[in-house]
C-alpha cells in the first residue's frame, strides 16, 4: 500500500513538470522518458517476467507509430483512434506471429522475433503506396479533444503523462497478479509449471500480445510527439534503448525498470554526447552490466538485502 | 528467348556467388551454436572488420590480392580469439539470452567505433585485378568474384576435412553431439569452444575480405547480412552446418532470381518469409533428422 501511495505521489510530481519549466527541450525529453519507460515496461513483461527475449518490440513500436499516423493522415480518423488501432493491430500481429514462434525453442523465438522487426523495417521502407517510403509522413497534426488542440510540447506532455500512467498501472496490475506470478514461474521452470497443470503457451502468448499492444500504443503516441514518421522510426537504436533500460533496471523488477527508464532517457540528453559516442557508451554499458550486475540495479539491491538478512541470522 | 536464357545463367551465377557468401557466415554461426549453444550477434561485425582489414592492407602490399586476403583472415581470427577469451569464455551453456545481449553490446561498440574512426562514407576497394574478368560467351564475370567464390568453396572443403578428419575438428563435433559424454572422454569444452570461435571468425573474415572488392565497405555492411544469416541458421536447423550451407546457397539463388524478375522488396524479404514458413511447418529446421521422440 505504501509503495502505491509513493508511486501516486511520484506520478503527480511528474505531471507538474511543464509547470516547473518553460523550456520546450526539457519537456520534450520528459515526453520521451515517459513513453520509453512504457515501452521498456512492456519489454520487461515479456523478457523480464516471462523470460522470452523479444526483438519484435521494435517492430511493434514501428507498426504502432505508422498505424496511428496513417489512421489520421490516410484514413481521416482522430489521434485517439490512431492509438487504439495501433494497439489493436499489434495485438493481432502478435497472435499471428507469436503462435508459430512459441512452438519452437527459446533460441528460435529470439531470432524469429528479430526477423519480424526487420520485416517491419522493410515494409516501412519499401511499401511506398502505404507508408510513403523513405520520405515518411511529415507534419502529423496535433491531437485535439473537446475543442482543445494539444499543439505545444507542454500540452502534449499531459497526453504522454496520462497515457504512460494508464499503461504502467495496467502493467503493474498484471505483473502483481496471479498471472504475473505464473509468468515468473514459467521463466524459472517451465516443466514444473506444466507439472502443476498449467499450460504455459496461452500465458506466454497473452504476455506477448499485451506487450505488443502496449508497445504499439506507445509508438503511436511517440510518432505524434515527433510530428513525423519515416523508416528511421524503426532504427535499432530504439530497441537498444529499451533493452538497456530493462537490463540496468533489473529484469523482472517492475519498479526498477520504471526508475531506470526515467533516469536513462534523461541522462544521455543531459550529458550531450555525439550520437556515435553515445552508442559506444550504450554498448559498453550493456556488456559491462551483463558481467557486473546481471540482475540490474534492482537485482543488486535484492542481493544486498538477502546478504544482510543472512548476516543478521549469524 | 536466347537473351532470356543468358539472363537466367547470369542470374544463377550471381545467385551462387551470393549464396556462397551467406554460407560462409551461416556456417560459422552454426558452428559456434553447435559447440557453445550461443548466438554471436557480433558475427556480422567480424565480417565488417575483415572487409576493412582488406581495404587497409591492399594499398600496403601493392594491391596484391592474396597476401591481403590472408592478412585479413588472420587478423579477424585474432579478433575472434580475443572476443572469446575476454567475453564468451565467461558464459556457461544455457546462458543463451546473456550471450545475445553481450555480443549485441559488442556489435554496437564495434560499429560505432569504426564509424567514429573512419566515418560512414562507403569505401571502394581496388585490387590488382581491378574490374578485369573472364568471358564465357557473352557472360562476363570479374576475377574478384571468381576468386571469392573459389576461396569460399575451398574453405568449405577445408572445414569438412577439419571437422571429419582431425582430432581438432572431431572434438568440436563431439561437444556439439553430446556435451556430457565429450567431457567424460576427456575433451576440454573451453579449448574446443575457443577453437570453434576462432575458426568461425576466420570463415567470416574470409567472407568480408572476399566481398570487399565486390561491394562498398561501410561500418554497417555486416548488420543486414548477419540478420539474414540468423534466419538461414534457423531454416537449416540450429547447429546444423551442412543444413545452413545448403539453405544459404538456395537462398542466394532465390534472391538473385527474384531480383531479376520481381520487385526488389521481395528479394530482401524472401529469407524472412521463408523462415516464418519453415517455423510453421518444421519448427526444428528443414534438415532435422527424425530423432526419437519420447511421449
Amino acid at each position: 500500500m505504501r509503495q502505491l501511495a509513493l508511486a501516486l505521489v511520484v506520478a503527480l510530481a511528474f505531471a507538474a513538470l511543464p509547470l516547473l519549466t518553460t523550456s520546450n527541450y526539457i519537456v520534450g525529453v520528459g515526453v520521451s522518458a515517459l513513453i520509453f519507460t512504457v515501452a521498456a515496461a512492456a519489454l520487461n513483461l515479456i523478457y523480464g517476467y516471462t523470460g522470452l527475449l523479444s526483438f519484435a518490440q521494435l517492430g511493434f513500436w514501428g507498426v504502432g507509430g505508422y498505424a496511428s499516423a496513417l489512421t489520421v493522415v490516410s484514413f481521416g480518423g482522430s489521434f485517439w483512434w490512431g492509438v487504439i488501432w495501433a494497439a489493436a493491430i499489434n495485438a493481432m500481429l502478435a497472435i499471428l506471429i507469436g503462435f508459430p514462434m512459441l512452438r519452437t525453442s527459446r533460441h528460435a523465438f529470439v531470432i524469429g522475433s528479430l526477423t519480424f522487426a526487420l520485416l517491419a523495417t522493410l515494409v516501412a521502407r519499401d511499401w511506398v503506396d502505404l507508408t510513403r517510403g523513405p520520405l515518411g509522413i511529415p507534419n502529423l497534426p496535433p491531437p485535439s479533444a473537446f475543442g482543445i488542440a494539444f499543439d505545444t510540447t507542454a500540452k502534449f506532455y499531459w497526453i504522454a503523462w496520462a497515457f504512460s500512467v494508464a499503461m504502467l498501472a495496467l502493467l503493474y496490475a498484471l505483473c502483481s497478479s496471479r498471472i504475473g506470478r505464473t509468468l515468473i514461474a514459467i521463466r524459472q521452470n517451465e516443466d514444473l509449471v506444466r507439472a502443476q497443470g498449467i499450460s504455459p503457451t496461452p500465458y506466454k502468448l497473452s504476455a506477448f500480445t499485451i506487450s505488443a499492444a502496449v508497445t504499439g500504443a506507445a509508438g503511436g503516441v511517440y510518432s505524434f510527439h515527433l510530428g513525423i514518421i519515416d523508416p528511421t522510426f524503426l532504427d535499432f537504436y530504439y530497441m537498444q534503448t529499451f533493452l538497456i533500460i530493462v537490463i540496468i533496471g533489473g529484469t523482472g523488477s517492475f519498479w526498477g525498470v520504471l526508475a531506470s527508464g526515467i533516469v536513462l532517457s534523461a541522462l544521455p540528453e543531459a550529458l550531450r554526447f555525439s550520437a556515435d559516442f553515445r552508442m559506444i557508451i550504450y554498448g559498453a554499458i550493456l556488456v559491462l552490466a551483463m558481467f557486473v550486475m546481471p540482475g540490474g540495479v534492482a537485482g543488486w539491491f535484492r542481493d544486498r538485502a538477502i546478504a544482510r538478512q543472512r548476516e543478521a541470522l549469524g | 528467348m536466347n537473351i532470356d536464357a543468358l539472363y537466367l545463367v547470369q542470374l544463377t551465377l550471381n545467385g551462387l556467388m551470393l549464396g556462397l557468401l551467406y554460407a560462409l557466415i551461416a556456417a560459422g554461426l552454426s558452428l559456434i551454436f553447435g559447440v557453445m549453444e550461443i548466438i554471436n550477434f557480433a558475427h556480422g561485425e567480424l565480417l565488417m572488420l575483415g572487409a576493412y582489414a582488406m581495404a587497409f592492407v591492399l594499398p600496403v602490399v601493392g594491391l596484391l590480392y592474396w597476401p591481403a586476403l590472408v592478412a585479413a583472415v588472420v587478423g579477424v581470427m585474432l579478433a575472434g580469439l580475443l572476443i572469446y577469451e575476454v567475453l564468451l569464455a565467461q558464459l556457461k551453456p544455457e546462458e543463451f539470452e546473456r550471450s545475445i545481449l553481450i555480443t549485441l553490446g559488442l556489435s554496437i561498440v564495434l560499429i560505432h567505433t569504426m564509424q567514429l574512426l573512419f566515418t560512414a562514407t562507403p569505401r571502394l576497394v581496388d585490387t590488382q585485378y581491378g574490374f578485369d574478368g573472364i568471358e564465357i560467351g557473352s557472360i562476363r564475370i570479374t576475377w574478384t568474384r571468381v576468386i571469392g567464390a573459389g576461396a569460399a568453396v575451398g574453405a568449405f572443403a577445408g572445414l569438412y576435412l577439419v571437422l571429419h578428419h582431425t582430432q581438432f575438428g572431431r572434438a568440436m563435433r563431439a561437444i556439439a553431439q553430446n556435451r556430457e559424454a565429450a567431457l567424460m572422454v576427456g575433451i576440454r569444452p573451453r579449448s574446443v569452444a575457443r577453437n570453434a570461435v576462432t575458426l568461425a571468425a576466420g570463415l567470416c573474415g574470409l567472407a568480408g575480405a572476399a566481398i570487399s572488392p565486390i561491394q562498398l565497405v561501410t561500418p554497417y555492411m555486416g548488420q543486414f547480412l548477419i540478420f539474414k544469416a540468423f534466419a538461414l541458421v534457423i531454416i537449416g536447423g540450429l547447429g546444423n552446418i551442412p543444413g545452413a550451407i545448403v539453405a544459404a546457397l538456395v537462398l542466394g539463388l532465390i534472391e538473385s532470381l527474384i531480383g531479376g524478375f520481381f520487385e526488389i522488396v521481395w528479394q530482401e524479404a524472401a529469407v524472412f518469409v521463408i523462415m516464418i514458413l519453415v517455423l510453421f511447418l518444421r519448427p526444428d529446421g528443414l534438415f532435422k533428422q527424425g530423432g526419437m521422440r519420447v511421449g
